[in-house]
């Protein structure tokens, strides 16, 4: 409980949710000892399709789904605690981390049986990697205002556009995009529609976006022509607006959203003796209070999840904060490689790769998914302000 | 919310609304203490709901001592509730008589205090005593080369010479020339402090709480250029980040009470600093000037927390004791033990 419509639940952990973190600690140091987990060099979640394969053949894709597609049944909780052992040891996750946090759980949630019978299994297996298709040239934080259009042909759909931002869509089997399919009458929000792309299909074009980090993540893909069948819709037409607005919530309270530099934290205190400065011993007990901080609220939201519930202003939270986490913890390593001199003269290479490219890295963890902005607004809604 | 939990809080919020009103709060800065909101207290046990109960207490957890303490900071009660509450565990806990008044009670180290069994304290001199003219003992905790030592001490016994915290509220400075004193060892001395350190947590939550609030509700009634100041992006903004500060601040801190372990503490009491800095500079920016007069309540919870902020370890002493536990980890090993319960830092 706390003050102006926002709340907690005080996450408990199961004995599952503990047997299965040592299950995912026992993995983890398989793949060091094999030599598939090298120290990583860069910030990002990395695409390692054998990986994924890996994972999934421990059942730990679509965990929490039903049997008959491929999920174990297993709860929101037991997912974050998965997730977290995951991305603190730096595992590339990249090649079935759309599909399983986002696009699974929207054809779960909204889809036919034939398409969750089409597309979870594989999903499950490690298989797929889906791509989103939201953003646009012209349609930021303003998504609405988009102009992909998908017009009413006989026996399917005719797509014409461009998106922008599609992270792996070069890698993407499907993408998931929202476009018009009809014109608003009261609001522009109606009208807007999910459909499923197959990536493979005439018409569809995908050219690279290089980062500012020097990362081939993100790519504009463009529609000319394209042409789907009718049960490429995902839920209602003309309900994609509503759909997406659920999705989201999936995508902000995650783990995701504060342990992308945790890499270079832990690189940080890998080469750290016992004894610092005093500044240097406060700015990481703070940096560690922020992220001991985080973990308790995001483990909050995933009980809300799991008892039912609609986190979404607690979600937004999360990610608001987390993401602002993440840029500070790029500034609290670089104050403490300074104070401690730890990267001159050719010392602690890994972890001056990782510094540079995690400064490189670290504006875009305030953009993507919805700028804090954007997000403070919702914020601001959640708690009665507009 | 366990049931009892949500008793204790319903309990003392009834008593808060019954008894303390920004009059008493105004009061307590002239040194007038509310000797009706501490009467309803002590009759329906709330002072004593650490205690075991078979010394006579209700043998609560921590975790509902902060529900009360959260609603108690809240209401901004002045007055030594926490230092009664702990202090009354404490002596339970050392195997010596309660206390029949209330309590003030001190942390200190690099202080000669008295050893254990001595009868009498020689040129005693203590600082920032919550309260010592409102309550019956002074119970002074002091860090010693051996360990922990509990001083069991009379409030009538020492002279006072007043002092003010932030807040308004009596921290004196205390003496005696040769004070008559039951010392003894206190094998949880550490663990005294961890208390003390998330009960005040608690409090200060309970104060950001309502200023969080209060200042949300504020801008829904503040007009300026014709329309409520909440439909301004810049205040908007400003009071999310806020909500922000809130919830993490919450949620580390209904962790660290529940859970107990040293480095949740530490790292609630660390994030709490931060998050008493937004919370000052944001309700105030968000109330204008209105909130910086002294008739207007908020300063009775923004002061509060200037004051609460420093006791039982300033935000900088609990962010080296939380990195303490990790300078020396290799790298796969960091994160078991952040993620672990039981977190490796020192108190």
């Amino acid at each position: 409980m706390t003050a102006t419509n926002l709340s907690l639940e005080p996450p408990v952990l199961t004995p599952e949710a503990e047997a299965l973190r040592r299950d995912v600690r026992a993995f983890i140091a398989e793949e060091r000892t094999a030599g598939r987990l090298p120290p990583p060099r860069r910030i990002g979640l990395g695409f390692d399709r054998g990986m994924s394969r890996r994972i999934a053949a421990r059942g730990w894709i679509g965990l929490t789904w039903p049997r008959e597609y491929g999920g174990q049944e297993r709860s929101a909780l037991e997912r974050y605690v998965m997730n977290e052992e995951l991305l603190a040891a730096a595992v590339p996750v990249g090649a079935h981390w759309v599909a399983d946090r986002q696009s699974g759980p929207v054809l779960l949630k909204f889809g036919t049986e034939a398409q969750k019978r089409a597309y979870l299994p594989r999903i499950a297996a490690g298989e797929l990697t889906f791509g989103i298709g939201m953003s646009e040239p012209e349609s930021g934080s303003d998504l609405a205002s988009l102009k992909t259009r998908a017009e009413k042909v006989d026996g399917g759909w005719r797509i014409n556009g461009r998106k922008i931002w599609t992270t792996n869509a070069h890698h993407s089997q499907y993408m998931i995009i929202l476009a018009r399919t009809s014109e608003p009458v009261n609001s522009r929000h109606e009208g807007i529609s999910q459909l499923i792309v197959d990536m493979s299909l005439p018409g569809v074009s995908i050219s690279p976006i290089v980062s500012m980090a020097n990362e081939h993540d993100f790519n504009e893909v463009l529609f000319e022509d394209v042409v789907v069948a009718d049960d490429a819709v995902i839920g209602k037409e003309g309900n994609g607006w509503n759909q997406v607005s659920a999705e989201l919530a999936y995508e902000r309270s995650g783990p995701e959203r504060w342990l992308s530099s945790f890499r270079l934290v832990s690189e940080l205190v890998d080469v750290l003796g016992p004894d610092l400065r005093s500044s240097s011993q406060e700015d990481l007990g703070r940096l560690l209070s922020h992220l001991l901080a985080l973990r308790q609220l995001s483990m909050s939201v995933a009980s809300m999840i799991q008892q039912g519930k609609s986190p979404n202003v607690e979600a937004s939270i999360v990610k608001d904060l987390g993401t602002k986490f993440e840029q500070e913890a790029v500034r609290v390593v670089r104050n403490i490689v300074s104070a401690e001199d730890l990267i001159a003269n050719g010392r602690n290479e890994r972890l001056r790769a990782l510094l540079i490219h995690a400064q490189q890295y670290a504006p875009g963890f305030t953009i993507r998914g919805g700028t804090n902005e954007i997000l403070r607004g919702i914020i601001a809604r959640g708690i009665g302000l507009r | 919310m366990s049931a009892d939990r949500t008793f204790f809080r319903d309990t003392v919020e009834r008593i808060l609304a019954d008894r303390l009103d920004k009059a008493d709060i105004d009061a307590a800065e002239e040194r007038h203490f509310p000797a009706r909101l501490y009467d309803a207290l002590v009759e329906n046990g709330i002072t004593l709901m650490l205690v075991p109960e078979d010394r006579g207490g209700i043998g609560a957890s921590v975790a509902d001592g902060a529900a009360v303490l959260r609603a108690a900071g809240e209401a901004a009660a002045p007055g030594p509730l926490l230092e009664t509450m702990l202090g009354q565990k404490l002596l339970a806990d050392a195997g010596l008589d309660l206390a029949d008044g209330l309590i003030s009670l001190v942390f200190v180290e690099n202080v000669e205090v008295p050893a254990v069994d001595a009868t009498h304290w020689a040129d005693a001199a203590l600082f920032d005593v919550p309260w010592p003219g409102a309550v019956e003992q002074v119970l002074v905790v002091a860090r010693v080369a051996t360990g922990h030592r509990l001083i069991v001490t009379r409030a009538a016994d020492w002279q006072v010479a007043p002092g003010r915290d932030a807040a308004g509220e009596a921290r004196d400075t205390i003496t005696a020339a040769r004070l008559p004193v039951r010392a003894v060892a206190l094998p949880g001395g550490e663990e005294a402090l961890c208390i003390a350190a998330v009960l005040r947590a608690a409090q200060s939550l309970g104060a950001i709480e309502w200023a969080f609030r209060r200042s949300v509700d504020y801008a829904g009634e503040r007009k300026q250029f014709g329309r409520e100041i909440s439909k301004f992006q810049a205040i908007q903004q400003m009071l999310a980040e806020l909500a922000g500060h809130v919830l993490a601040t919450a949620a580390i801190t209904e962790a660290a009470a529940e859970g107990m372990s040293p480095g949740l503490i530490a790292a609630a009491r660390s994030r709490l600093g931060d998050a008493i800095d937004a919370t000052i500079t944001i309700t105030h920016q968000v109330h204008g000037a209105i909130g910086f007069s002294l008739e207007y309540a908020l300063n009775s919870r923004t002061r509060r927390l200037m004051s609460w902020r420093d006791d039982y370890g300033s935000t900088l002493h609990w962010r080296r004791s939380l990195a303490g536990g990790f300078t020396a980890l290799d790298r796969d090993a960091f994160w078991p033990a952040v993620s672990d319960a039981g977190l490796p830092a020192q108190a």
